[in-house]
């Protein structure tokens, strides 16, 4: 009986082994401590189209110069002298051997993902000297992973996007402003809200009909991306309202927006059918200062100021300190 | 006198390994034709005595020339050498008059044992090999492509006959180099609603992809074919791919002595099509099989690509098949 107690393998069994191991749908290797390779099943002959009888008794790196000897000889260490199993997945490292991925034609992969198992091999004498890999092809849950995260992201933007302006909703800019309100305690940097809304909207979807309102919605937010620096954040506050959180600025170049936003949109033509829409805006300025609570505080004030626009004729826009809100 | 015989083969890659295993000890003069008019053409003149005639050829196929034979009552003894080894295709030459059934590919023992039941007596050196030169024309790599293709197609209807329990018609298969434009052409239309099974396969330098595809309204019949079958509809499908699929691959592979290792079979998401699902390529080698159960409105379609990477050891192993 040999020294681990179980019975000695019948030679078929043995053969039917060898025959799984050779056929077995993963790749195995058996490498030495010179990294010589004793074992290259039919799944690494296939995929690397290196056969056996060639790469046996020679150094892996012969032929995958590519292949990162450090990392694996780090990988080796811990499986001879600490002999322990060791793993690699595709998370990580997406792959040990550079293969054509599984599936040429219908598969967006590049290559193939492996993860990839090292053990360590015992020798008849009891010693360590030779480390097994086994190579798995986990390219379609890869994928599959891969594509399911980019369409969460797809699905968060959605959620954050106002449908009709394109503009961001109410409920993700109300977060950005809490979130620039919170920045503004830590670090004192200056920002600015504008509040603008859209003069006499009712009388618009009164005479022209919904579709008409729509447009005019549309053709202001156009009007709001193309006036604002990457950094400023606008969206669509509720109905015709809208809010632009301006980083890093002062009241005093805000003013500067906000009187050529409305010019701009005094100037504008929306075409509706034969006739084409005019419309003219008020706006509410607001600088966030110390002496505000929250976000929706400053909100408030920048409120407050539109209102007051409204109030003094419409078509123009009003800074108020936040030290005059209630 | 040599005895006429001839050889009626569409693939001139098949005529000629044919021709290489008649005995070289039998006196016979050799004739071909390359479709079943010219056959029965060369058999009213006097040139076919015997006629060694292969089954799934365009226009009049082997079933139809030994209708006519019989018909016209022709002075020909047939020998039907195919790659559609069905059972129920042997049975019906043997109805239609033919003498004997050799599969393909030709195992020239076969043809002296033959002989030997006809009563035709060799010389003693019945190893030496015919000398074929200046008979035949020139063999292309696709004349031996389109033959390992009919031989491969025959071998995995032979399979999903004996699955099934029924007689499965085989089209003639189409080899060709195609670009991804030419792809629509090879496919359903866009719009008929698929099952798309796909698999790659990898054997070294030789890299492709096996689709089979079922078309919805020609894969009900699938199910009702093995109604006591308990499993999922999908199931009986991936069944049948995996049968056609493996087999046609071990059909290509043995030939080119190559072995393919296959991935995990993966049903192609149904909603988009599929010219869309297949990434760009410049060039590949395309093999497309048609399986047809007329009986029960089956058919379904097996697409076998090869990338262009693949050609020059394709090409190779080929080589080594003109000798």
């Amino acid at each position: 009986m040999p020294e681990n107690g179980r019975p000695a393998m019948p030679l078929h069994e043995l053969h039917w082994l060898l025959d799984m191991v050779h056929n077995l749908d993963a790749g195995l290797v058996i490498i030495d401590r010179e990294h010589r390779v004793h074992l290259w099943n039919r799944f690494m002959e296939n995929h690397s189209g290196i056969p056996a009888d060639r790469i046996l008794g020679q150094p892996l790196r012969t032929f995958f110069p590519d292949l990162p000897e450090e990392w694996l000889e780090h990988k080796f260490r811990t499986v001879l002298d600490m002999n322990l199993t060791s793993f690699s997945i595709w998370r990580q490292r997406p792959y040990l051997f550079r293969f054509p991925p599984p599936r040429p034609f219908t598969s967006r992969a590049e290559f193939m993902y492996q993860n990839v198992t090292m053990l360590p091999l015992r020798s008849v004498d009891g010693k360590v000297d030779h480390a097994g890999i086994i190579l798995y092809d986990v390219t379609e849950s890869a994928l599959a992973r891969n594509q399911l995260e980019t369409m969460n992201r797809e699905l968060e933007k959605l959620s954050r996007i106002d449908r009709l302006t394109g503009l961001y909703n109410r409920g993700f800019w109300e977060e950005c402003l809490h979130a620039e309100f919170r920045r503004f305690r830590r670090t004192r940097q200056p920002a600015t809200l504008v509040m603008f809304d859209v003069d006499h909207f009712k009388r618009i979807n009164d005479t022209w009909g919904h579709q008409a309102g729509d447009e005019v919605l549309r053709a202001l937010a156009q009007l709001t991306r193309d006036s604002i620096r990457t950094t400023d954040i606008a969206g669509r506050y509720g109905g015709e309202e809208f809010g632009i959180i301006l980083v890093d600025t002062e009241e005093t170049r805000a003013v500067h927006l906000a009187e050529r936003l409305r010019r701009e949109v005094e100037r504008l033509e929306i075409p509706h059918g034969e006739t084409a829409l005019r419309v003219t805006i008020s706006l509410g300025i607001s600088q966030v200062r110390e002496q505000l609570d929250s976000h929706d505080q400053w909100l408030a004030c920048a409120d407050a100021a539109l209102y007051q626009a409204k109030r003094e004729g419409r078509n123009r826009y009003v800074v108020r300190p936040c030290l005059d809100c209630g | 006198m040599p005895t006429p015989v001839l050889i009626c083969d569409d693939s001139s890659f098949a005529r000629k390994q044919m021709a290489r295993a008649i005995p070289a000890s039998w006196d016979v003069e050799i004739g071909f034709a390359s479709n079943g008019e010219e056959a029965l053409e060369a058999i009213r003149a006097g040139r076919g005595d015997i006629l060694f005639l292969d089954l799934n050829m365009p226009g009049l196929d082997g079933y139809q020339v030994l209708e006519t034979i019989r018909r016209e009552d022709l002075p020909t003894l047939v020998v039907v050498v195919s790659g559609d080894v069905q059972p129920e295709a042997r049975e019906r030459v043997r109805r239609l008059g033919a003498l004997e059934f050799i599969r393909k590919p030709i195992d020239p023992e076969r043809i002296s044992e033959l002989l030997d039941r006809f009563g035709i007596r060799l010389e003693a050196d019945t190893t030496a090999r015919r000398d074929l030169t200046g008979i035949e024309s020139e063999v292309t790599d696709f004349d031996i492509y389109q033959e390992i293709a009919n031989v491969a197609m025959g071998r995995a209807a032979d399979l999903l006959a004996r699955y099934l329990g029924v007689f499965v018609q085989l089209p003639v298969p189409e080899v060709r180099l195609i670009t991804h434009d030419d792809l629509a052409g090879l496919l359903p239309d866009a719009h008929t609603e698929i099952t798309a099974i796909t698999q790659g396969f990898v054997s070294g330098p030789i890299v492709g992809e096996a689709l089979l595809l079922f078309e919805e309204a020609h894969a009900q019949g699938l199910e009702d074919l093995l109604p006591e079958l308990d499993c999922q509809a999908g199931e009986i499908r991936m069944d049948a791919a995996n049968l056609l699929i493996g087999a046609c691959l071990r059909g290509i592979a043995d030939p080119l002595d190559a072995e393919f290792g296959l991935s995990h079979p993966v049903i192609l998401p149904a909603g988009k099509p599929l010219t869309e699902q297949i990434r760009p390529f410049v060039r590949a080698l395309a093999f497309r099989f048609v399986y047809r159960i007329e009986k029960h409105a089956m058919e379904c379609e097996l697409l076998l690509l090869f990338t262009e990477d693949s050609l020059p050891a394709l090409s190779e192993r080929v080589e080594a098949l003109h000798a």
